[in-house]
Formats: structure tokens, C-alpha cells, sequence
């Protein structure tokens, strides 16, 4: 057997090496222009629309869970004010009521003075009347009995019959 | 169990026919020339059917040469002969002078100032450019058409080559370089990346020839990105090669050659790793098959018979690996680029510990 040496193995062939440099130049160029440009390019335009679909989507998200957040305050604060409405009318129906209640007894009452005072003025009247009228029955009375004075019998009788007449 | 012995059958019978084989080869010669099957020729070997002759591009002295053959140039060339034709008398058949060493010399043996003759691993190396250039052609208008733009990648075809694009664009280069100017770098990255993808995967064909397995395509490829690397280097690489940051000053001058021999290493490490790993697994399975050869001679055919299964089983396993090695020394000469490309662009801070 003849051992063989790696002659050759180790050489480097200026005609290879100029040929290999000059095609992959060449190549490298090409394929730059021609395809890894148009592929690289039409990626990362594929995976900016991704990156913003999904941060559109996520922003829309936000802004419907922005908005149902809202929604749900507005209802909230709806709900409390027509509450505080409810109760203040029902505070205001009340102090209607209670006023109302006030004024029905204040009147009864003014009523029922003015009656007291009519009645009592009225007595007052009555009792300036009859004290009047006593007053003149007495004169009467006692002009008579000066009339008729020396019939004693007489004068009872007359008082008596003057009683019976004021009765 | 029942495919284990199939696969036994498979292999004694595929054994029994390279034992034939072995032996009628044993017979005429004893010479396997192991290294001639993995250095560059000037012809295609697709032995047993035939051999391909390529053409010869030769420059000297002012005037370029160009001849269909190397048979052609020795049959109506005066100027050049065969290396091994010079003393002796040149070897015909039917009148027809054929090559032997196809080393082409001037008359008085000494060498044409340029011979830029095609070889079978330039063969190779435009087959894989052509293969990287039809591949990514269509894909390219798939893309520009909208598919893979607006819409969701459509097709094997296009998934499988998208899948290594964006993993060269995203982690290679962009973790290598960062975010700034992995760009610039991605387009050469890529290329580099499927050319010796290719280049490594044709030595697993039948007559197949790895241009990676050749010295001067993968220094090449090294020169190219050392030129990278130091076309666009920074001011901070150069700081770093000549007056070393953060150190005092003598051994700034210390580490000044240290650095600039580094400048080198690099490449060359890039250059001997890809061409050692590729040349080994072809010489490898040469020599697990020539083990048989090897046998035969040594203790009888019926020995060589015997064991030769053992070999072929290795080689099979041997023939696997070569291709993981492929994809892995592919992705090892592009990750290494993008590393020193990386080392040599960025900007870093004066002040960060070394």
C-alpha cells in the first residue's frame, strides 16, 4: 500500500479563490436586491401590523373597559342622585305636610280664639245689657213702687208681680 | 424486532455488493487515493457513468486561454502540457493525447502566470448560488406579492425557508450585532448561512462535492467577513487594537500585538474550523469504507465479507452526523461571523471592567 499525503489539501487556488470571491460578491448583491431585501422588508412590515393590530386591539380593549367604567359611574352617580331626589322630595312631602298640619291647627286655634273672644265680648255685651236692663227695671221698679208707695199689700204685690214678669 | 432483522437483511445484502466491489478493486489495484477524493479537480467524477471534463481558463503573459477541455488544450495547445508530460511521452488513446496529472505547465515545466480553470468544487459552489438564488427568487415575489406581507406564510416551502430567515435575522444577528446595525449585517449573514448550508449538504449527495471541504472557498468566506468586520468597525475596535482601554500604559504595548494577531486568528479560525470539519467527515467515511479494503488485504477477502456490515453500519451513522455537522457548521461559521462583526461595530463605554 501506498501511504498517500495530503498534497494538495492545504493549498489555496488563486483561480478558485478569484472565482469563488467574484460569485459570492456577486451573488451577495443580488440576492440582497433581489431577495433578501423584498423577504426582510415585507417581515418586518408583516410584524409591525401584528405588533400594532394587537396594540390597537389592546388600547381598544382599555378604552371599552375605560368606557363601561364610565357607564357604570354614570349609572352609579344617576342612581344616588335620584335617590337624594327621592328622599328629598319625600323630606319636602313631609315638611309640606307637617307645615300644612301646622297651619290647619294654627287656624282651629285662631278660630277657636276668635270664637272665645266673640262669645266672651259677647257676654260682656249680654251682661252691659242686662245690667242696663236690671238698672231700668230697678228704676222702673222703684218708680213704680214711689207711684203705688202707701199700698203696702199693694207694693209687695207689685214687686212680686215685676219678679215674675222679669222671669 | 421484526424491522431490526430487516434491516440486518438490508445491510448484508447492500455489504455483500461493496465487498464485490472491494474485490474486483483489490484486484486491479491496491491504491485508494483517500485525499484525491476530497481536493478540487478539474473534472467531474461521476464514476462509474463518467467524468466530466471542465474547462480551462488560463491567463499568461499577456493573453488569456480559454479551452472546452483539459483533452482539448493538450490535443491543440502548443504552449501548455500536462505536469506529467513534460520529460515523458505523453499517454494516447485513439490518437487522443488524455490528461493525467491535469496540472497544466508551460512546455518547459514551469507554471502559467494564472490559471483561473473551473473546478468541480467551483461547479459546486455555482450550483449552490444558483440553488440559494432559485430558492429565494420565487419567495422573494411570493413576498412582494403580499403572501407572507398581509397574510400568514402559506406553504411548506415557505414556512421551513421563513423559519431560517427570521432565526438568522433574530438570532444571530440581531443578538450578535443588537438592535442598532444588525441590518447592514443580516443580508450577508443570510447568504453565507444558506451558501454553506448547500455547499455542505451536496457532499452527502451520490457524486456529490462539499466546496466547504476545500480550504480556499471556506478562506473565502473568511476573508469576506474579516473585510466586514473591518470595514465597518468602529473607533472602538481600533482603541481596542492599539491602545487597549482601562490597562496601564505598558501593558497597553503588551497587549497592542497580542490584539493585532487576534485581528487575524479570528478568521483563520473560521477558515480552518468549517474546511477541518467538512474534509474529516469525507475523509472519515473513506476510511471506514477503506477499512474493508484494508481487511481484505490483510486477513482474506472472507474476513473482509465478514465484518464489512460493521463498516458500512458506521459509515451509515458517520453519513448522519456529516449531515448534523452540515446544518451545525453552517450555523457555527454564521453565529461566529456575526459575533466578530458584533465585537467590531458596537460602541461600548470607556468604562466597562475588562
Amino acid at each position: 500500500m501506498n501511504p498517500v499525503f495530503a498534497q494538495g489539501l492545504l493549498d489555496v487556488d488563486f483561480g478558485l479563490f478569484f472565482w469563488v470571491l467574484i460569485t459570492f460578491l456577486l451573488f451577495l448583491f443580488l440576492l440582497s436586491k433581489f431577495a433578501w431585501k423584498p423577504i426582510l422588508n415585507a417581515l418586518g412590515e408583516r410584524e409591525k401590523s401584528i405588533r400594532e393590530s394587537l396594540e390597537a386591539a389592546e388600547k381598544a380593549k382599555s378604552e371599552a373597559q375605560d368606557i363601561s367604567l364610565k357607564n357604570e359611574k354614570v349609572m352609579k352617580e344617576a342612581e344616588a342622585l335620584s335617590q337624594k331626589i327621592r328622599k328629598e322630595a319625600q323630606e319636602e312631602a313631609e315638611a309640606i305636610r307637617a307645615d300644612r298640619v301646622e297651619k290647619a291647627k294654627e287656624e282651629a286655634d285662631k278660630l277657636l280664639h276668635q270664637a272665645r273672644n266673640t262669645i266672651e265680648q259677647e257676654k260682656k255685651q249680654a251682661l252691659i245689657e242686662l245690667r242696663k236692663e236690671v238698672s231700668r227695671l230697678a228704676v222702673e221698679a222703684a218708680s213704680r213702687i214711689l207711684d203705688e208707695e202707701l199700698d203696702e199689700k199693694r207694693n209687695k204685690k207689685i214687686v212680686d208681680r215685676y219678679i215674675d214678669e222679669l222671669n | 424486532m421484526k424491522l431490526f432483522f430487516r434491516l440486518f437483511f438490508l445491510t448484508l445484502l447492500i455489504t455483500t455488493g461493496i465487498t464485490a466491489v472491494a474485490e474486483a478493486n483489490s484486484e486491479n489495484e491496491n491504491r485508494v487515493d483517500l485525499i484525491g477524493k476530497v481536493v478540487d479537480h478539474y473534472y467531474l467524477d461521476f464514476k462509474p457513468l463518467t467524468t466530466i471534463e471542465l474547462p480551462r481558463l488560463i491567463y499568461d503573459e499577456g493573453q488569456f486561454y480559454a479551452f472546452r477541455s483539459t483533452t482539448a488544450l493538450l490535443n491543440t495547445s502548443d504552449r501548455f502540457v500536462d505536469a506529467a508530460y513534460v520529460d515523458a511521452d505523453p499517454v494516447t488513446e485513439e490518437g487522443v493525447i488524455k490528461p493525467a496529472t491535469y496540472q497544466i505547465v508551460r512546455t518547459d515545466g514551469s507554471s502559467p502566470q494564472f490559471d483561473f480553470s473551473i473546478t468541480s468544487h467551483l461547479v459546486y459552489f455555482w450550483f449552490a448560488a444558483f440553488l440559494v438564488f432559485a430558492i429565494f427568487l420565487p419567495l422573494a415575489t411570493k413576498y412582494r406579492k403580499g403572501i407572507g406581507k398581509n397574510t400568514e406564510p402559506q406553504g411548506a416551502f415557505q414556512n421551513i425557508f421563513e423559519t431560517l430567515v427570521v432565526f438568522i435575522r433574530d438570532d444571530i444577528a440581531l443578538q450578535n450585532i443588537g438592535p442598532k446595525k444588525y441590518r447592514t449585517f443580516t443580508p450577508y449573514l443570510l447568504t453565507v448561512f444558506f451558501f454553506i448550508l448547500f455547499m455542505n449538504l451536496f457532499g452527502l449527495m451520490p457524486w456529490g462535492v462539499s466546496p466547504t471541504a476545500d480550504i480556499t472557498v471556506t478562506a473565502v468566506l473568511a476573508l469576506l467577513t474579516f473585510s466586514a468586520t473591518q470595514l465597518f468597525a468602529g473607533k472602538d475596535h481600533w482603541k481596542h487594537v492599539f491602545w487597549f482601554p482601562g490597562v496601564p500604559v505598558p501593558i497597553k504595548f503588551i497587549l497592542m500585538p497580542v490584539e493585532l494577531i487576534g485581528l487575524f486568528t479570528k478568521p483563520f479560525a473560521l477558515c480552518i474550523r468549517l474546511f477541518a470539519n467538512m474534509a474529516s467527515g469525507k475523509i472519515l467515511i473513506f476510511s471506514l469504507l477503506g477499512t474493508i479494503f484494508i481487511f481484505a488485504e490483510l486477513f482474506g477477502p472472507a474476513t473482509a465479507y465478514g465484518t464489512s456490515w460493521i463498516w458500512v453500519l458506521l459509515t451509515l451513522f458517520v453519513y448522519l452526523i456529516k449531515a448534523l455537522v452540515g446544518f451545525i457548521q453552517a450555523y457555527v461559521f454564521t453565529i461566529l461571523s456575526a459575533l466578530f462583526i458584533g465585537l467590531a461595530v458596537t460602541e461600548h463605554s470607556e468604562e466597562h471592567a475588562h
